[in-house]
């Protein structure tokens, strides 16, 4: 019997971050804490490696990696080699013995849900954090077609970026420490941010939450002002600011894009008192369990009735001006400047 | 006969002093009218050290701290400046590391201090001084010294500190939002804060409802403040209500009547001040109206943070609000450290020195022991472990002689070196940026509008307008006088005036700023307070109709 390679995210933890990258690592750290995330599974590194192995695209690499070392450290070449390896790995069929494991796996998620052919998204998931390693495939349908998907987040290993990387770094060139999440699309009634502090003034007694109609990635890029709502921690007092929510992100038969927002719902909140609420007590269980402010992904999905339709996506230590450290350095430096009027 | 001086080493002596430095200031809210020798010996001695001490423990790029000299009951001082630009910028950068405690854990810093200084109170007062030995006595008189020495060493580095993130906050604001700290929004934001002043009168005024409830309310509303005490003590539920206002008193009474002098008596020892104000609060009745008005001045200043806020570009609101937020502080601490720090010290002074002039006299060294206000510590202690040995009573009486000599002339507000004149001397003080001589010396100069047509022209210290009676009010023992809707004009107000502020619709000073008394307190209590008008005590009599105009700096006079 071989080496388990796929593991349902309730199998994982932060631990496994080597084994599974990142993202799937987060993912079962989550639902241990009890988080909602979508459900899915993760393919670890070491199905990578065994198909690279298996496959016999790992020596093909190896090969063409050798013959051509002297040209790699030219920009021009690394285009050409990231589009050669990733030929190498996408032409490869995956083993039968791994195609029916991961293939099963796929169809027990459909039975877990209930569900025929879901839709699921493929993910990549870095052990380590490396340019490049960004490929999503959304709404991917059926056991062939999330085979080809894992294939082609391998693949996506190979970037030039990342190629330049390893060279940089001095990594073997056909290693790549990619974990893949399989997991299913939320149907996103809205998405969006919550923070368990004012990021901007590093104030820990606010949360803040800001979304928009359909996915979560409208909010993420920037392109729209999303609702914010703060509340107070305490009091569970809140104000909410609306948006201008003019365009939202909507899954498309390529992926996503963005489409207007109708008319009626641009001044209506996206969130009701209910999911807000139910979002802020989520946000601050998780920040006790990891005792620092955190940025977390929310989804909520309009198939499921409420709570079970609140998702989340990602929680992580947020990003903030710490009062600490480099603030009050630079009060003390415009402090000291009162003497120099 | 040789008698010492009165502040060895540090008296003023003309030809050295000002060839040091051309310019000596009199501290007019401090030394008027002239110290006792007693006093004017600690606060020379440790008000001088602590400012240098607080200095040097920040150091201030620019500044020193201050040096101080004693005449004729007068403190004189004159700052010390830091003149070569490369020890500027090596205190620069110490600076930078020194001030990071007032920025990172201010409470604590304060907290830990107050809890420091309380707990020598704590030991001083643990001595029955009645009972004690004369070394014993001897002793506490010492740890008192040593108390002063560092209490004006927290005070000094503490308001160095303060006031610096206050000067920054101001001049933030003023490159920012285009206000100044005599704007109205500006006082908006640093109101609305409970600090241990308000507690105590807080605490008077609980004991002004319970009169009520002990039917005693009849009995205090018709003696004087001074007889309040015998009145009530006639009958059991009077005594109990005395016995429970004297424990307070032991607590929180430990105030001078003059902030910056020893030879008037603390609350502890009479009571009559403080009976006064719950006099005045039985008499006014109702709610303690600091409480409403405290809730409304809050949600203003939550607002008008709000709009200051909005002004500041968004990534600078990080530091911004903290600086606000120390700013805010200074106010509570320009009140609090009053209570903890200068009246609560110096009236522990008094009770040392009075403590060991009682056996002074009972031993044969004195007559009275408030004539220990006229020996400084060098001849305290010579006569300390034997008392019945000596006769200090010679010095007494020549100290007491010059002393009331000192009362008869005012001592002049400068001494000049010749050819020096004030306006050089004023711009030596602001080239300094030291922040205590800018916001307690300088302060901000009326601004004379005479489209306003106001017969006085000072600064806001408090936003808002009102008319009433004048009520002039030149000492604390005249405070019983202030009526319910007066306007109070005095020349300045320390904490023990506090509670008029309840009753009173406005206050004209003739000096103050942003962080003064009268201006911190107006706020909380939301009436407008007007500064800086230099001679309202002499132009305003009591009982003429007056209206103030905080907001414009306007008083007028309504019936000459």
């Amino acid at each position: 019997m071989s080496e388990k390679w796929i593991y349902w995210f309730e199998e994982l933890s932060t631990a496994d971050n080597d084994l599974v990258g990142k993202k799937c690592a987060n993912l079962g750290e989550m639902s241990r804490l009890g988080l909602r995330v979508p459900p899915g599974f993760a393919v670890s590194v070491n199905g990578y490696e065994r198909f690279m192995s298996e496959s016999g695209a790992g020596e093909q690499i190896r090969r063409y990696v050798s013959e051509n070392r002297g040209l790699l450290d030219k920009v021009e070449f690394q285009v050409q080699a990231g589009r050669q390896i990733r030929e190498i790995i996408e032409s490869k069929e995956m083993p039968k013995a791994m195609r029916e494991e991961l293939q099963d796996h796929y169809t027990d998620l459909c039975k877990r849900l209930d569900m025929e052919d879901v839709s699921v998204a493929v993910r990549s998931s870095g052990a380590v954090s490396m340019p490049g390693q960004m490929e999503t495939y959304l709404n991917v349908v059926g056991r062939r077609e999330v085979t080809r998907k894992v294939i082609r987040v391998w693949g996506s290993a190979f970037t030039t970026r990342a190629i330049a990387f390893r060279l940089e770094q001095g990594m073997e060139m056909e290693k790549a420490p990619i974990g893949v999440a399989v997991l299913k699309m939320v149907n996103a009634k809205c998405a969006g941010v919550c923070l368990t502090v004012l990021p901007t003034i590093g104030d820990t007694s606010k949360i803040v939450v800001e979304g928009n109609w359909g996915l979560g990635e409208s909010v993420v890029s920037g392109e729209i002002t999303p609702d914010q709502f703060i509340v107070d921690k305490e009091q569970e007092e809140y104000e909410c600011v609306l948006g201008d929510k003019t365009k939202m992100v909507c899954y498309h038969p390529g992926g996503i894009c963005f489409s207007e927002v109708p008319h009626e719902k641009r001044c209506v909140p996206c969130l009701d008192e209910l999911e807000l609420r139910e979002i802020v007590r989520v946000a601050k269980d998780v920040e006790a369990h990891f005792k620092v402010p955190q940025d977390m992904e929310w989804v909520i999905d309009s198939d499921i009735s409420f709570p079970e339709n609140v998702f989340w996506v990602q929680t992580r230590p947020a990003k903030y001006m710490k009062k600490k450290e480099n603030e009050s350095e630079y009060l003390a430096e415009l402090m000291s400047r009162v003497f120099k009027m | 006969m040789k008698v010492y001086d009165v502040v060895p080493g540090l008296e003023f002596d003309p030809e050295r002093d000002l060839a040091q430095s051309p310019a000596w200031f009199l501290d007019g809210t401090h030394s008027v009218p002239p110290w006792t020798p007693m006093f004017g010996w600690f606060w020379i001695n440790f008000c001088r050290h602590g400012m240098q001490w607080g200095a040097e423990k920040l150091s201030l790029p620019t500044v020193k701290g201050w040096d101080w000299r004693f005449m004729n009951g007068g403190g004189y001082l004159t700052l010390l400046l830091v003149t070569s630009e490369e020890e500027k910028q090596r205190r620069e950068g110490e600076f930078r590391k020194a001030i990071l405690p007032f920025i990172q854990d201010y409470e604590g810093l304060w907290g830990g201090f107050v809890k420091e200084i309380l707990s020598r109170y704590g030991a001083l007062k643990a001595l029955d001084l009645d009972k004690a030995s004369n070394i014993e006595l001897l002793d506490n008189f010492e740890e008192t010294i040593d108390t002063c020495r560092r209490m004006w060493e927290i005070h000094m580095y503490m308001m160095y500190g303060t006031y610096t993130a206050y000067i920054l906050f101001e001049n933030m604001c003023r490159d920012l939002a285009g206000i100044d700290d005599t704007s109205p929004t500006f006082h908006r934001v640093v109101s609305g804060f409970d600090n241990k002043v308000f507690q105590v009168d807080r605490r008077l005024w609980e004991f002004a409802q319970r009169a009520v409830k002990d039917d005693l309310a009849n009995t205090i509303s018709k003696t004087d403040p001074p007889e309040i005490r015998q009145e009530l003590e006639k009958t059991d539920k009077g005594r109990e209500f005395m016995s429970d206002f004297m424990a307070f008193m032991n607590e929180d009474g430990w105030r001078m009547q003059r902030m910056s002098e020893m030879n008037l008596p603390t609350w502890v020892e009479d009571p009559a001040p403080a009976l006064g104000m719950v006099k005045q609060f039985v008499a006014k009745g109702g709610g303690f109206n600091l409480d409403e008005e405290r809730k409304r001045i809050a949600k203003e200043r939550q607002e008008a943070e709000k709009e200051l806020m909005s002004k500041v570009p968004t990534e600078q609101r990080g530091w911004f609000q903290q600086l606000m937020g120390l700013a805010q502080k200074s106010g509570i601490f320009s009140e609090e450290h009053d209570h903890y720090l200068d009246l609560y010290t110096h009236a522990m002074m008094r009770r040392s020195a009075l403590g060991l002039g009682r056996r002074f006299v009972k031993l044969g060294a004195l007559d009275d022991p408030e004539d220990m206000f006229f020996l400084i510590p060098d001849e305290v202690r010579r006569a300390g472990i034997n008392p019945d040995q000596f006769d200090l009573r010679y010095i007494v009486a020549r100290r007491k002689a010059e002393w009331q000599e000192w009362q008869k002339t005012p001592n002049p507000p400068a001494v000049l070196a010749p050819g020096f004149d004030l306006d050089q001397a004023m711009a030596v003080l602001v080239k300094s940026n030291d922040p205590i001589a800018l916001k307690v010396v300088v302060g901000a100069m009326p601004q004379v509008r005479p489209e306003l047509k106001a017969d006085l022209y000072g600064t806001c210290g408090s936003p808002g307008v009102a008319e009433g009676p004048a009520r002039v009010i030149m000492n604390e023992d005249e405070l019983h006088l202030v009526k319910e809707g007066d306007i109070l004009v005095a020349a300045s107000t320390s904490p023990s005036w506090t509670p008029v502020f309840s009753m009173i619709k406005g206050v004209v000073v003739d000096r103050g700023a942003s962080l003064s008394h009268a201006a911190i307190v107006g706020r909380e209590y939301g009436i407008p307070v007007v500064m800086n008008v230099f001679e309202g005590t002499g132009k305003i009599r009591s009982g003429q109709r007056i209206k103030v105009d905080a907001n414009l700096g306007a008083v007028y006079i309504m019936d000459k």
